[in-house]
């Protein structure tokens, strides 16, 4: 298992490399000029554009710029990363400091830094809903598989149905201008630190954690629903009866452990992809996760930290697949990692 | 939930089988009906039959002759489905289709046991072999974990399994198809119960495994002194085993006899079809097996007269009314065989067209 | 004063320049909500809510070239050289500079030497006093192109009089590097407390880009960190910054106990106790939480206008909201080097409905049809007569009448460029491209989204017409019509900000003429007749001015918009209850 971790992490990183070059490539190879986005009204002025791109690196080729990104990734950089300057006037240069993911002049920060900052946001955003998702899906589609065909499967099931057919921002805005702001069921939905204040924390998050709860509790309803279905049909299920075990234990013991299994490792996932942000719940409610983060960086073509939420969200998807796979060996006894 | 079985009574139903107060089981007219779009499939259509305890009893049909769905009418697998089960199960004297969900409960495994017929699919796969046996043994018996454990270890041995102490913390895709079955064997044991249903129990063997665990069966019968009823579409598997053998075709029983009659002087065109489709030792090897023309009946709307006539090679309106008239079955009669040609005239078919063959 | 950039002008459809028009008090034609000072006398106390969707870019005085971030500040914690007056009801007064940290705005004989005297007792934030030098190092890092970007360096780089190196770039570097440092302090000297900037050209506009702008604010040199301080506040105003500020979420201005009213003309009330901006919020949210008005919601104020779905909502307020004009005028240009026949111009001119784009828009609510590029609260500003003869809606027949009269082809086909990913954009074009197609010509729409102005900046592009959004730099149409149509900044790579690549030699030496102006009424005049030339030539098309409905929340006290602050609430009277 060891060597097969090692095997994982080592293709993991190759498409890290990979992935961050690509980025670099598609920077500056696409139709838009990301000097532009440094200087506003000032990009009509003659030669902001030049001295700008200049001042960014930009106008070295994008080989060498990415050598200096890995060269930062080992060693740290400085920016501006200029010798005269260093000399002449040492506080402007911010120091990078290894693992140095860049530096992002329009933020102000380094972007590990940023990432540092924003992650625990959208953590705790993935974790409130996740905890909502899973008991208020899984829970439901377990009752609607055991009343399968009656009244509460069709009420489950049609309920998710209606919240899955909304698009997120939609339940998101709807919540918050409602529940917040009109009816003031909930405090205004901001993020404190866990660390400051839990009680304000856990009540912060409790809308944006349901709005992004909602677009998944309705896909698992209808998985826990099916696997739960598919399960009780299963021989082994009819054998669990033939031995002449309660309904108790066939549910929850031999049912369960075959209905949940997939759903964990899928569930798994989700929650890693959530740990990267989730943009359109952290744009309504205006908290500054990773999400929110990638969004800016994107729509303001900001590279530094473009190539950071890549790689960081290519991270977490690598280590969470093999969290996964390694989690399910564990659950599964059939499957042999190899 | 409470099943949807139909229960009728008892008086209205046409017997196939001579009563048998003392039998151990004895089925009376059961019938299981599925309701679908398409129509009622009539997946038992009145059947009877008895197993007296101790005995063996075969039951012989291709798939969809209601030969499984008939035993699992035993177990009350259908309850909580929208199957309609009607007619009576007596288990000693108690009916199976009128007690209680819970009582019913308590008697699955304890006095009746099934063996399935796919051990793979049939044991659960996140559960160690061992963990499934204890649990079908703590279900019904009172006692601490390590004294099933040791119970569990004594069955893996007793049929046939090595090293029972250690392949107990195995999981089921660790062990071969025919230990597999051993194992389901032992689970079904466990509990000594006086009947033991096995489903096709060799079907998905090699026919090397099929063999032993036939040999297991019939061993453990004699030590324990259940009563099995052996469900199967190969002849040759009851051969083996089988006191008395019921033929099923298209939901209803066919033909019923002791295991010789119904070898040797089989009276059933069915019956013969299933012999000369069976393999055996001393026909050369590349002959090829002759299976039965045709396909089996439809349950919703089962071919009028004698259900078998449109395979049948003998069928013959003008002079028996194959077609037109239900071929009685006459459960008094130690041999009964359903079928519209005369007794005489079906010895002489046989003797001089299907033996000679076989 | 300006204040938006272009990109962002367009892609907020909503925010920018300088306006004067009506508003000047609460005269405007069209006003829903009242206008002027509202809310009741401000008294000191309590705590202001600013909600805004866009954070502030930068918050380094030098680097600020957006006008909500120019004034917010200058209210609170950057005072100057002069600052524009608050509460000010007369639009030409709102815009003419006072002193601030000056004991007064001098005048140039020339207009190229200015002398200002810094008063005493001003101090920072840790109570040192704002020296001379404070500001002579304050402008001195414009020239830092290698370490800083944003502003509106272009001013203080173009005038002040340092040689220039053979690329066109000062030979002064900048503060970080100081090469050519000699250069500059020979063109910004002090004096004791007093400062003299020496340009090259004269400039007289100088005490109007000092109010306007914050390029020319002191800047502490111990204090300055380069880059780094983008979000970093050192201030010498009524508040102070309370911790750090943080992009996209904000900040909290606490009162600065080193500020000394005494020194202040009466614009800074500094009425709230606390000012706490949140970024990052929908507009339709701050819309419901101030129309809620829970808790501080209900002292909050913002720059978002309300959007169309929620006037319902926002109209029973009448005493929380407000509607005037922006300093923000949108426009259409032909592209000269496509469509060459200027009578083809007039008739696209003549066949755009802006009226019906006004009406895509909100209606009146959120923009008013415009007649001339320039916005008309600007000084000296003097009716176009040359839009103002076309109907708001348009007169289709009339332009096909001219493209008949003219014998060119019809269809004519039009490429119509603008920036995409906004609906109510896409309809609006939609309405455009109707007018025109009645009058004859075939419109093709292209909507681009990031890629616009890299398309629009290629010399040598296929579109007919582009769509722009300007407004002033500061309170003069220098920051207008030389900036847009000024032929001199084309090159065979960029059009600059003359997306029409309009030429014409007469119009280049009039621009020269006019810079020459001091009197910003008689510069105003001349820009005018400027813009008569360019629009006789159908250089551009005018559409509609951006309006500002504004809501606020029921407890603000002392609510004024004025010119002063590009008609964004005043942060110098504001109060809560």
């Amino acid at each position: 298992m060891y060597a097969y971790v090692i095997r994982r992490l080592f293709s993991g990183l190759v498409m890290l490399i990979v992935m961050s070059f690509a980025t670099f490539l598609m920077f500056f190879n696409g139709a838009v000029d990301p000097v532009r986005y440094t200087c506003g009204k000032a990009c009509g002025v003659p030669g902001v554009l030049e001295r700008n791109r200049a001042m960014l690196g930009y106008d070295d080729p994008v080989p060498v710029q990415y050598a200096k990104f890995v060269k930062g990734v080992f060693v740290g950089r400085d920016f501006p990363d200029d010798p005269a300057l260093r000399k002449s006037a040492p506080e402007t240069i911010a120091r990078c400091d290894a693992p140095c993911l860049g530096y992002s002049p329009k933020e102000n920060s380094t972007v590990t830094s940023m990432l540092a900052e924003r992650a625990p946001i959208s953590a705790s955003l993935a974790v409130a809903a996740f905890i909502m998702w899973i008991a208020f899906g899984v829970g439901g589609g377990i009752v609607a598989a055991l009343y399968k065909g009656r009244w509460p499967d069709k009420l489950i099931v049609g309920t998710a149905l209606i919240f899955y057919a909304f698009p997120t921002f939609f339940i998101g805005l709807f919540l918050y201008k409602f529940v917040a702001i009109k009816w003031e069921l909930t405090p205004q939905p901001v993020y404190t630190a866990f660390t400051e204040d839990p009680v304000a924390w856990a009540m912060g998050l409790f809308l944006p954690g349901l709005t992004l709860a909602l677009f998944y509790i309705a896909g698992y309803i209808r998985l826990t629903r099916s696997y739960v279905i598919e399960a009780a049909s299963e021989d082994y299920l009819r054998t669990a009866k033939a031995k002449g075990l309660d309904k108790r234990t066939i549910l929850w013991k031999h049912t369960m452990r075959s209905a949940l299994t997939p759903l964990i490792t899928l569930a798994a996932l989700d929650f890693a992809g959530l740990l990267g942000g989730a943009i359109i719940t952290e744009t309504v409610f205006n908290y500054q996760g990773l999400g929110k983060l990638a969004v800016d960086a994107a729509t303001t073509w900001d590279l530094p930290v473009t190539v950071g939420i890549v790689l960081t969200l290519s991270t977490i998807v690598i280590l969470a697949n093999i969290i996964v796979d390694v989690l399910y060996a564990v659950i599964d006894p059939r499957v042999k990692l190899a | 939930m409470i099943g949807r079985a139909h229960h009728a009574p008892s008086s209205t139903v046409a017997l196939d089988a001579p009563r048998d107060e003392s039998a151990l089981l004895r089925v009376e007219g059961l019938k299981v009906h599925f309701p679908t779009e398409d129509g009622l499939v009539k997946a038992v259509d009145g059947l009877s039959y008895t197993v007296p305890a101790g005995r063996t009893l075969g039951i012989v049909g291709e798939s969809g002759s209601g030969k499984s769905v008939s035993s699992q009418a035993i177990m009350g697998l259908h309850r909580g489905s929208r199957a309609q089960v009607s007619g009576n199960i007596f288990f000693d004297s108690t009916d199976l289709l009128q007690i209680g969900d819970e009582q019913l409960r308590r008697m699955r495994g304890r006095d009746i046991a099934m063996v399935f017929q796919d051990p793979l699919s049939a044991l659960h796969p996140y559960y160690t072999v061992g963990n499934q046996i204890m649990e079908a043994y703590r279900v019904h018996h009172n006692v601490s974990k390590s004294a099933a454990r040791t119970r569990t270890i004594e069955m893996l041995d007793r049929v046939g399994i090595p090293n029972p102490d250690k392949r107990i913390d195995q999981y089921p895709h660790e062990f071969s198809g025919g230990m597999r079955q051993r194992a389901m064997i032992a689970m079904a044991l466990i509990n000594d119960p006086r009947l033991i249903i096995a489903d096709e129990p060799t079907t998905a063997l090699d026919v090397t495994v099929q063999a032993q665990i036939l040999e297991l069966l019939v061993g453990l019968q004699e030590e324990f002194g259940s009563s099995i009823i052996i469900i199967t579409h190969d002849l040759g598997v009851v051969a083996e085993m089988a006191h008395e053998i019921l033929v099923m075709y298209g939901g209803k029983a066919v033909e019923r006899g002791s295991a010789d009659e119904v070898f040797y002087t089989p009276g059933h065109p069915y019956t013969w079809g299933l012999l000369s489709s069976m393999p055996r030792m001393d026909r050369a090897r590349l002959e090829r097996l002759r299976p039965i023309a045709g396909n089996p009946p439809s349950l919703i709307n089962p071919p009028s007269g004698c259900a078998f006539h449109p395979r049948c090679p003998f069928m013959d309106e003008a002079k028996y009314h194959c077609v037109s008239q239900v071929p009685v079955f006459n459960p008094e009669l130690p041999h009964p065989v359903r079928c519209a040609i005369p007794e005489g005239e079906r010895h002489v078919i046989f003797e001089q067209k299907v033996k000679p063959s076989l | 004063m300006n204040r938006t950039k272009a990109s962002s002008v367009i892609a907020l459809s909503a925010v920018a320049v300088l306006g004067l028009s009506a508003c000047g008090g609460g005269t405007t034609g069209n006003n829903n909500g009242d206008t002027g000072a509202t809310g009741g006398a401000a008294t000191a106390g309590g705590d202001l809510l600013y909600l805004t969707k866009r954070p502030a870019e930068h918050l380094d005085p030098q680097r600020m070239y957006i006008g909500r971030d120019i004034f917010t500040t200058g209210r609170t914690v950057y005072r100057s050289l002069f600052q524009f007056p608050a509460g000010e009801k007369d639009a030409t007064k709102a815009q003419t500079p006072i002193p601030d940290i000056a004991t007064e705005v001098p005048t140039s004989s020339d207009g190229k030497t200015w002398t200002v005297t810094l008063k005493e007792g001003v101090k920072w934030q840790d109570g040192k006093d704002v020296v001379c030098e404070d500001f002579k190092y304050g402008v001195s890092r414009a020239f830092a192109y290698d370490v800083l970007d944003g502003g509106p360096f272009q001013y203080p780089t173009q005038y002040l009089d340092i040689p220039k190196d053979k690329d066109g770039s000062p030979a002064y570097k900048g503060p970080y590097s100081k090469k050519g440092q000699a250069l500059f302090d020979k063109a910004v000297t002090c004096k004791g407390n007093e400062i003299t900037y020496k340009f090259n050209k004269p400039w007289g506009d100088f005490p109007l880009a000092v109010a306007g702008l914050r390029v020319f604010d002191p800047y502490r040199e111990d204090q300055d960190k380069g880059a780094k301080n983008n979000f970093v506040i050192f201030s010498n105003g009524p508040y102070k910054l309370d911790g750090t500020w943080t992009k996209g979420k904000g900040g909290k201005f606490v009162r600065n106990d080193q500020y000394d009213p005494k020194t202040d003309e009466g614009t800074r009330q500094a009425n709230p106790d606390t000012i706490t901006f949140e970024e990052g919020v929908d507009e339709s949210i701050i819309t419901d939480r101030i129309v809620a008005g829970a808790g501080n919601d209900a002292n909050a104020i913002t720059d978002r206008v309300v959007r169309p779905p929620s006037y319902s909502k926002v109209e029973p307020l009448k005493d929380q909201t407000t509607l005037v004009d922006s300093p923000y005028v949108f426009y259409l240009v032909p592209n000269m080097s496509r469509v060459k026949d200027v009578n083809v111009r007039k008739a696209l001119a003549t066949a755009t409905d802006n009226e019906g784009w006004v009406g895509a828009l909100g209606g009146d609510k959120a923009a008013v049809a415009a007649t001339s590029i320039i916005n008309p609260s600007l000084p000296g500003f003097q009716e176009n007569p040359i839009f103002s003869k076309i109907p708001a809606a348009g007169d289709p027949a009339a332009a096909k009448k001219i493209l008949t009269d003219a014998g060119v082809k019809m269809p004519y086909p039009i490429k119509l460029t603008y920036q995409g990913g906004d609906p109510t954009l896409d309809k609006a074009m939609g309405v455009i491209k109707e007018g025109w197609d009645k009058a004859g010509f075939k419109t093709s729409l292209d909507p681009l989204t990031e890629t616009y102005y890299d398309i629009v900046n290629k010399p040598n592009n296929d579109s007919d017409v582009f769509q722009g959004g300007w407004g002033s730099d500061y309170p003069s149409a220098a920051t207008v019509i030389p900036l847009l149509f000024d032929s001199r900044q084309l090159s065979a790579s960029q059009v600059g900000n003359n997306y029409g690549q309009y030429k014409n030699k007469a119009v280049d030496q009039a621009i020269d003429k006019a810079a020459l102006i001091t009197d910003p009424i008689k510069a105003g005049e001349a820009y005018s007749a400027i813009d008569k030339t360019i629009s006789e030539d159908y250089g551009y098309i005018p559409n509609y001015i951006q309006r500002f409905y504004f809501i606020r929340g029921k407890n603000v006290t002392g609510y004024e918009q004025t010119e002063a602050t590009s008609m964004f609430a005043d942060l110098g009277t504001v109060g809560v209850k």
